[in-house]
Parts: structure tokens; sequence; C-alpha cells
């Protein structure tokens, strides 16, 4: 099919002429088209069905407002649904498809729900499928599920990518239309930082679809111009196909940027950016959107914005129509027949449905005044139209106007509510807008070209002044006003047939009427009744002559009727752009340890620990499961010597004449009087009483100390303990600093650590009287590099850990390993880590879950009883204290071989298992190679004083019930000999 | 004493990679060190400032240059310095010279440095840095603790078209990741 409907003019580049497929059929346009242009060219009014009834749908507007005209762009797994045609940029080769039909799009099957209307009315969802109720998860849920939708996913990861940014300006222009440009120009040449953005790929707005003159040029021309100038502005920075789609707090906006979304492929180039701008002032230049007349059978193929229709024209060089009838309730739809007469297209009739003389006559055309079209004809796309007065009229595209609704949506983000204008029928941004936000142009309800221009250009003047810089003296440009009258007219009263009001989910003025009938009176359940103003459109052309139909209904005035709040995003933002590079692995930022290196070089396999990537086991060849690897870790760390990188346990630096004090108070223990050369183990309180995190400090200096935090909490204890220090105490001495990423430490457990240690420390005295448990030193270590020890011990060994600079971690992990060998030494990873500290008894993140007390975690003599700490008063709690709270002990299967399972409850055997018989729960379980069977650690009421009970470890999703053995949580050397010593 | 000779690694192996518009390098051989102000001891620390490195101590969000420009002190908070050191000048050196005055902290492996340089610097990290960097507004030797890639990180511009950025040495691979990644959507190989 050649472009049938192409007439001369617009600004389409005819000298390029783009192949395109439309449900596989072959069609050609030109550079400057939009899918929906090159459509009505070659004649294709019918492009899609409509949600609820499979009703045959055509393209109703030019702009990102269409409810209509939705189709599925591309193929495989590009392929991408719910794209407005209006808005998509034509492009050599590009593929199109049609959505939301069974069989071809012109013989739609689901074609007959049509007639099943009646049944279907506003809320029909909520009224049926109510019985019987078995039908509802395997009948009524799965045929709604499959109705739920338009186009369909490719279900294969998008291969786009995306990715984001941050951009900063002094103003941010927000379209580029007339108002938006003449600002742009005001602020670009005071030489102040100006974004104007705008959703086009043409910019311009109104002026490129207009015959408007502006400045003595044609409107196309001025803008062309202008955006010149402020191209060749190193102040301003021109971002077209992009909407500001957000507006946020502190003049932080969305921006979506659609990099090569017109382009065939996007050859490795992110598809799309999505920005935030932070902007010191921003002036909303958007513009408004046509709104319709609701009348009988108003949702044909043909029947088209009267604007839209005027774009096509002007723009694009496509005649929507060859009779073309306008129906309008203003002066601007008059427009629309006197552009398109001009260029030769026929006018069939006028229909104004304003009792006033005709603005102009035209040859040919019919005028109509006081007229109202009530019915219109033609299977998928229209072909007469029917009047109040009887009279049928012939025409292929009826152009409608109903007024124009200023684009108020960004002013609404923050709360910001909008107030009714009467002389133009439409909402205007209210008083409360977001700070340091100005409106101007059609967007405030300025509706005149001649306004909008001076608009942009006084409120820019005014906004570069209060930025402290100098206008440059340029007058605004200039336009006439031209007419602009209209007279609120929303639908026909006297049509009988359903007039659609939200044409994307087939809401009619019918079911609003019948939404007020059932008690809906709020336009916010008006809305959630009936879905109007939901999905990708939000409604732009629908809501506000429903809500005025809602008004009528309820007797009140618009204003008191009120809107629907508009919020974020403006237009729909891709998943995909939401995330932008942050898929897959790298979906966050990851932390290596120091001997990274070394552990992949030797089998580990890592496990996520927080941010952390830690060696979780390191298999050996033959081993054959996760299971071997630990066993063999534990068993050999056991009987001679690990090593296992401890880095990632946070690290604080504590210096300051009165850290000694700060640190008594932060930890429930004492520490006034821990000496240097030594460590201490602590535990630290939430200001509520409930115990968070526990670790030791050392003190290396009179002044000087470490701290080690658990993993998990590094950041948290760092952030607890500056807020102490700068809130809490500022009358004290001390300074923390992190110093977690600076020190690589490994811990060395096991009988012969202490031999291992002697061979890479520098002349330490290791015996147990020079350096006991619990000691700490500065020290160097392989001849000369510093370091610093400390004999602590997590998994009940005899232990040391070894700290050297981080860039010699993965050094020193050979080296230790290389000087363990004659000891057999092995590394261990958390895993094995986790079943040590297990068999000890030691608490770790799952029994420091932010619930649970000192008391409970058995550390009640670490309350110290001769001093203030923080938390202190609120664990004293008798909530907290008494006799039949939980305590931290230890299980084991009464059946040997049997597993535990963390997380099961613990009920008293026979008792039934439900909430009141809960009396705690598993909170770690591991294999104990070293006992050969499964042991735990949890807590359950009054544990302590229950040794030898057995109770039920319930767990119905996981392995059922246990038969378990309560017994003392120090399931390996109770007294510690071991880690002595 | 074990026969075994320690060697440090640069946290990202030394990488370098000129871009053609955008070079990406670690810096291996600066010493960071970490100053902490006493409790009123503004004053003493001011003065072992000025006597020990040769500049006056800066105020909150800005920095001074000592040492012939090898040496930076940035304040990073009201009684927080940081010294960025390229001079050489050893950890216990630098203590020295502030005589107690300060309560100083090795940072040089909290940290690992990256030079951002040439044309599309500018651009490289306007994908990543919400803050602003045009240098009208962060002009040469300023600097900021930021967020880049939900890292924590200071930027410190060198020159109108070099930036140095900090990040947490762990972190070293991602925050590489993210500047070449961003150098590639951009544009650059």
């Amino acid at each position: 099919m050649s472009q049938i409907n192409r007439i001369k003019g617009g600004l389409i580049d005819r000298s390029q002429k783009l192949e395109f497929r439309f449900n596989g059929r072959v069609f050609h346009g030109h550079q400057g088209d939009t899918l929906a242009s090159a459509l009505l060219a070659n004649g294709q009014r019918l492009v899609g069905r409509s949600f609820k009834y499979h009703r045959p749908r055509g393209i109703f507007t030019a702009g990102s407002e269409e409810p209509n005209a939705l189709v599925q762009l591309r193929s495989g797994a590009f392929q991408e649904p719910n794209t407005r045609a209006t808005v998509a940029q034509l492009f050599d080769g590009l593929e199109a498809t049609s959505q939301n039909h069974i069989g071809s799009l012109d013989f739609d099957l689901m074609a007959a729900v049509d007639l099943m209307s009646p049944f279907l009315s506003a809320g029909f969802y909520y009224k049926t499928f109510m019985w019987p109720k078995a039908f509802w998860e395997k009948l009524y849920e799965p045929i709604i599920r499959k109705s739920a939708g338009l186009g369909s996913l490719s279900m294969r990861e998008d291969p786009d990518v995306y990715d984001k940014g941050f951009l900063h300006c002094d103003i941010l222009i927000i379209g580029a239309g007339p108002a938006g440009l003449s600002a742009a120009l005001s602020a670009g040449r005071a030489g102040v930082r100006v974004i104007l953005a705008d959703e086009d790929f043409v910019l311009g707005g109104r002026l490129n679809s207009e015959t408007f003159v502006v400045d003595g040029q044609p409107g196309g021309d001025w803008a062309a111009r202008a955006l010149a100038e402020l191209a060749s502005l190193p102040n301003v920075r021109i971002m077209a196909r992009t909407t500001i789609w957000g507006a946020y707090d502190h003049g932080v906006f969305g921006a979506l940027e659609r990099r090569t979304d017109h382009l065939a492929q996007s050859a490795g180039h992110p598809r799309q950016i999505l920005w935030r701008v932070t902007a010191k002032r921003s002036i909303l230049a958007a513009g408004s959107i046509e709104r319709p007349i609701a009348f009988g059978n108003n949702d044909r193929p043909g029947i088209m914005l009267a604007g839209a229709v005027r774009t096509y024209v002007n723009r694009f060089g496509v005649a929507p129509g060859k009779q073309v009838t306008v129906f309008t309730n203003n002066d601007d739809g008059w427009r629309t027949a006197t552009d398109l007469a001009q260029k030769g297209v026929r006018i069939s009739a006028i229909v104004d449905s304003r009792d006033i003389a005709p603005l102009t006559s035209l040859p040919d055309a019919e005028i109509v005044m006081g007229g109202r079209v009530v019915d219109t004809a033609g299977r998928k796309g229209i072909s007469t139209c029917t009047l109040a007065n009887g009279q049928k009229i012939k025409t292929d595209c009826l152009a409608v106007s109903g007024g124009w609704s200023p684009n108020v949506h960004l002013t609404c983000h923050q709360r910001g509510r909008p107030e009714w204008q009467s002389d133009i029928a439409a909402f205007v941004p209210g008083q409360n807008l977001p700070a340091n936000m100005a409106v101007v142009g059609t967007a405030n309800g300025l509706l005149t070209l001649g306004e909008a221009l001076r608009s942009g250009h006084q409120i820019a003047e005014g906004t570069v002044s209060d930025l402290g810089f100098t206008a440059a003296r340029h007058s605004a440009p200039v336009a006439d006003n031209e007419a602009s009258g209209v007279s609120a007219f929303w639908y026909v009263g006297e049509s009988r047939k359903r007039a659609w009001l939200d044409f994307q989910n087939d809401v009619t003025v019918k079911d609003v009427k019948l939404a007020y009938a059932e008690g809906f009176r709020s336009v916010e359940h008006l809305k959630r009744y009936t879905t109007l103003g939901m999905a990708t459109d939000q409604g732009k052309t629908a809501n506000i002559p429903a809500l005025a139909i809602m008004a009528e209904c309820t007797g009140k005035t618009i204003p008191e009727t009120g809107t629907t709040i508009f919020r974020p995003p403006y237009t729909p933002v891709p998943i995909g752009a939401l995330a932008g590079r942050s898929r897959g692995k790298d979906f966050r930022p990851y932390r290596l340890t120091p001997s990274h290196k070394w552990a992949k070089q030797n089998g580990a396999s890592f496990v996520e620990v927080g941010n952390w990537l830690r060696a979780q086991w390191y298999a050996r060849a033959g081993e054959k499961g996760w299971r071997n690897s630990v066993d063999r870790e534990v068993t050999m760390t056991r009987n001679s010597v690990g090593i296992c990188d401890v880095t990632t346990l946070g690290k604080i630096d504590i210096q300051g004449r009165d850290a000694a004090q700060f640190l008594n108070r932060v930890y429930t223990n004492a520490f006034l009087k821990l000496p240097v050369g030594r460590v201490r183990y602590g535990l630290m309180l939430r200001e509520d009483g409930i115990a968070y995190d526990d670790g030791t400090t050392a003190r290396l200096g009179e002044n000087h100390y470490v701290m080690t935090t658990t993993t998990a909490n590094a950041g948290l204890v760092f952030q607890r303990l500056e807020f102490a220090r700068q809130c809490l105490f500022p009358g004290l001495d001390v300074h923390l600093i992190s110093v977690t990423d600076g020190w690589a430490q490994f811990a060395i457990a096991g009988p012969n650590s202490r031999k291992l240690v002697q061979k890479v420390v520098d002349g330490l005295d290791m015996s147990n009287e020079a350096f006991p448990f619990m000691a700490c030193a500065e020290t160097t270590v392989f001849g000369g590099t510093k370091a610093r020890l400390f004999r602590i011990s997590f998994s009940g060994e005899m232990a040391y850990e070894i700290a050297v600079p981080a860039r010699l971690g993965n050094s020193m992990m050979q080296g230790l390993m290389e000087a363990g060998a004659k000891f057999d030494a092995v590394a261990y990873g958390t895993e094995a880590l986790g079943v040590m500290r297990i068999e000890k008894g030691h608490a770790a993140g799952n029994e420091l879950n932010g619930q649970t007390t000192a008391l409970d975690l058995g550390l009640g003599g670490f309350m110290s009883k001769k001093k203030d700490y923080i938390g202190k008063t609120l664990s004293e709690r008798a909530e907290l204290t008494h006799e039949d709270a939980m305590r931290l002990v230890g299980f084991r299967p009464v059946e040997r071989s049997k597993p535990l399972v963390a997380g099961a409850h613990f009920i008293a055997q026979g008792q039934e298992a439900n909430t009141e018989n809960d009396e705690g729960w598993m909170s770690s379980v591991a294999f104990s190679p070293t006992l050969g069977h499964s042991i735990g650690l949890g807590f359950i009421r009054r544990g302590h004083v229950r040794m030898g009970e057995v109770v039920t470890a319930y767990s119905p999703a996981r392995g059922g019930n246990i038969a378990v053995e309560i017994v003392s949580p120090h399931f390996i050397d109770p007294e510690g000999g071991r880690q002595r010593g | 004493m074990a026969e075994f000779n320690l060697r440090a690694e640069p946290f990202l192996g030394g990488f370098s990679h000129d871009y053609g518009g955008a070079m990406v390098e670690e810096v291996t051989d600066l010493s960071l060190i970490s100053i902490a102000q006493p409790l009123n001891g503004r004053a003493a620390l001011a003065k072992a400032v000025q006597s020990g490195l040769g500049c006056t101590l800066p105020a909150p969000g800005s920095s001074a240059v000592a040492e012939n420009g090898d040496l930076r002190l940035l304040c990073l908070g009201m009684d927080s310095f940081l010294v960025i050191n390229s001079g050489g000048m050893s950890y216990d050196r630098l203590a020295a010279k502030l005589d107690g005055a300060g309560y100083t902290t090795d940072q040089s492996d909290n940290w690992v440095a990256l030079e951002l340089s040439g044309t599309l610097a500018y651009a490289i990290l306007e994908r990543l840095c919400p803050i602003d960097l045009h240098p009208d507004v962060f002009p040469i030797g300023a600097f900021a603790r930021t967020s880049i890639e939900h890292l924590n990180s200071i930027v410190l511009r060198q020159r109108e078209d070099r930036f140095l950025l900090l990040c947490a040495s762990s972190s070293a691979t991602s925050f590489l990741h993210a500047l070449t990644g961003s150098a590639v959507l951009i544009g650059l190989k």
C-alpha cells in the first residue's frame, strides 16, 4: 500500500524513505514520522483492540497522552508491549504488532465480548466470580489473569542496557514548546545553567503543529532558530526525547532520556538513561492536553482529537481523512477546519456545541451551531456521524475538541492541588507548587501563543534575577493571541449509545453514573471502582470529563468534586531504566577479602555476607560435597591448626584521653581498668536494653584502642558509637575511625597455632606467660612487616589473630600456609567457622537477632552493676528479667543420627504444636564432626535450669518433629582449657 | 621466623587504561593519614600543622596544600582531617611532625585511589556521582565525600579535567567496574 494519505508539507524528510512492518505487512514512511503518522499516511486506521470489549480502536492523539494506539514494538527478547504509536519515532526496519486480540486484528474472536457488555459494567468483577467459592482459584483467577493487560512480555531477559546519572542546573525548563523556548532563551542568554528537556524528538511543541507566526516567522522556523541559538550556548543543555516524569523534594526531578529507541539497534549503548536532575529552580512549560467530548460510539477509528488532526496535517504531512468533520465546544476546534481546508482537505461539517455565531465559513462545509454528535457508524472506522437533529453526515475522520487541560501533573507531585479556572473550564496549577517551581504558558492556563511566549520570557527573567544573574536585554518573542473561547461541554446527554470517557480502560459515561448510583462519591473511589484513569495513559484525556460528570451526578461543582492525585511517573518508566546497570551480579557492589585471590586459586566457594564475598569452604580433589570439605576443615583445625580470613569483622580505631571512659559507657562490662597489651570481650546493648553486638577491644596504648565488631553490624556499631561520641558524650575526648579495610586479619586456631604464630612473628615471646590468652601487641611479622597480634578465640581452640596492612593480605595468607605446611595447616571458611563457634556455644548473628537480651544469651555476668552504660536502665525492665525468660542453651537429638533444623520451635513433649505451647526456637544448627552428630543452639524458656529435659523441636515445613535434649551450649571444652593453652 | 617475604599487591593490580578522552589509573603510591583533633585542641593542632606541615588548618569542607603540592590536607568534619600525601612521607614521619597535637591513624590501606582524567572524565562521573562537579561549583582543589555507585567515596578535583577518587579498598573491584562501566556506556573503549 502506498502512502495514500500523505499530503504536502510537514517536518518530515521525504528524501529518506523508511520501511516498517505492522502485523507483518510492509509499509513505508519517512524520517521524522512517528509510527502513528506513518500508519495514518498509509490509511491504516485500525491499530488495536480495546482492553475490555475488544472494540476496534484507532489513533486518537498525537502525543504521549494516547489511550488507544498501544502496540508491541520489535520482536524476540527486544519485544516491548504497550508502546504508544504516537510517540514511537519511525526507523527503517521497525516491527510493530497490534495487541489484545485472538485471531487477526481485523477479525478478533474476542470481539464477541462486546455483545456481553451489559453484563460487564463498572465493577462487574467485584460482583461476579463470587460463587461457587471453589471456582475462584482454579477457574476465575486464571481467566482474569489471562484477560488482564494488553500486550505480552517476551519472557526473556531484556538484552538492552540501561544507565542512570545525575545532572545539575540553575534552571530546569520542562517542555520545549513556545513558552519553554521563550523561557530558555531568556535564561540561556543571561548565562545561567539551563537544562531544557522535552519528551518529543523534534522540539518546539505546538509550534510544529500549528500555522502560527512568531516574530514574523512561521512558528516552526522560529522554534528551529531558537533551538540553534540555545545549542550554541555552553551553559544550556538541550535534552530531546527526555521526559521529566517526577518532581521530588529539594528540587530533584526524575528524567527519562530515550537514547536509542529511535534506532534499529542500540549497538551496546544504553537504550535509556534515567537521570536525577537537581535544579535550583524549575520552570514548568509542559503545555496542555486536549480533551474529548463523550458521545455515542465515540471510540471508532477515525475519531480523533482536533489538535492531533492538525498535528498530523501540519507536522507530518498526513491527512487523517478525506472528509473531515469537526465537533467542538471551543474556538480552537475551528482552527482544525481552517488548517485542513488550507491544505486541501475537505471539511464536511463543523459542529459547535455553542449557540453562537460561526467563527468562519468554509466552502462546502456545513456549519451546525448549537449542534451535537449523538452517534457514529462504521465497523472498523467511522463512516458517518449522526447529529442530535437526526442529520447524518458522511465522514471518515471526526475531529473532536472539548477544550484544553493544562498539564498540571508535576505541580501535584508533592501534594499540590490544582485550582479550577472557569473561563477556560480547566484546572490550573494551585498555589502550593513544589518549592522553587514556576509555571508558564498553557500549563498555567495561558492558552494563547502570545501569552505563552510572554509568560515564558517574563518568568525566566524573574528567575534569573532571583538567582543573582542579570537578565540579557531582550524582549519577549511576539505572536498574536489567537481566539480561544470555550464553553464547558462534557458529554452529549441525548446519546443513547455507549459514550466512552476512558478509552484505555473502556470506561463509559454510564459507568461513572453507575458508580455514583452505587454509592461512590469520592473521585478516588470512582477511579478504583471503574478503573478510570489507570494504566499507561493515566487518564490524561479522560479524567476531567469524567469528574465533570461525577460533579453533575452529585450536584456539586467541579472544584468541589476535586481531582484524583497525580503521582509520578508522568508517563511510563521501564523497569529496566529504573534498574539501570544494577542487574545480575552488578545488582550491588561487593567487597573482597584481602586473601580473595588466594582463596579463588585454592578451591574456595564464596558466600555473600553483607556485601562481602567470603570463602565458605575450600574444596579439595575427591571431596564429594561441601560437608566433606567443612568436616575436614573443622577436624584439621581442632587437631592441628587452621587459618581463616576474618578481615570482614568491623575494626574501629579509638583514640583519645577519655577513650577508656567512653568504652566503659558503651559496653555493658567494665573497661576502665583494661591494661595496655590486653584484650577484653565486650557486649553492647541498644537503648532499649536489647543486645545488639559483641566483640573484643584491645588496648594498644594508653589512649589507643582497637575494637572489633561482628561483620554484619560493623557499620551500625560505628554509627552508634559516633552518635554516642557526638551527641551523648560530647565532653569526652574520644575519636573513632574505621580501619576495617586497612588491616587484613587472619585467625589462626588449633593446638598448633602457637607454633605457627611463633614462626611468623619476629622475635616475640609467645609463651603462655609472656603472651597469655587475651593478650595483644603491635609487632612485626616475616622480617619487619608491621602487624598487630591478638590472642583471642572464636573457635574455642588456642587461637591468635594477626593483622597486617591490607595490601599484604593475599601474600600473608600464602605465607601463613607455607609456614603452617609443617603442621598440615588448613584454610577454613565461614562454614567451618560456624560449626566451631556452635560447638563452642558462642552467640553470633542468629542469636543476636535484635530480640534477645544479655540474660537470654547467658551473658548476664557481663552486665556490670557498678557502672552505667547504654541500655542499662531499660535492660532492667521486668519484662526482660523475669524468671520465665528465654535462655540460650544447646540441643542435641535424642536419636543422634537425626539432623536438627534451624528455625524449629520447641514444644513440650506430648503437647499440641500451637502458639500457646511455643517455648522457644532453634537459632543455629550444625553437624559437629567432633561429636559425630548434629548439634544446635537455641532459646527456650528457663533453659538454664532444664538441662537434660527432652522437648520436641517442631518444624512442619522442614523435617517434622524431632525429640531433642537440652544441654549446655558449650559442646566443646566447656572449661575453656584449650583456648587458655 | 619463616623464610617468606611478604609482597604488597595493589588493590587493582596497578590498573591503567586509556580510553581515548579519558584515562583511568590506579594510584598506588599515596599515603593517607587521618588526623583527629583532640577535644579543645584546635589551636594546638593548627600550630602543629603550621609548623610541621607548613599550611593552615582548613575549615570543614575545604583543603590546604603543603610540601610543594605533594601533600593535601582535607578537613572532612569539625574535628577530622585526612592527609593525602604523594611525596613518600611515611606515616611515622608525619605523625612525628604533629608531635602529639592530633590523633593519627594510617589510612593508606583503607582506601583504593583512582585517578580519572581527560576531557570526558566529567561525562563519566555524571553517570556515577550525585554531586555537582561543574567547574564553577567544584573548582580545582574542591573535594567532597559522596557516594559513587552506592560506595562511600571521596572525590577531589586535582585539575580542570583530573579527579582523584578514593573508595574503601575492599570495594576496589566494584569501584573500578563502576568507572570502567561508565566509560564504556558513554561510548569509550
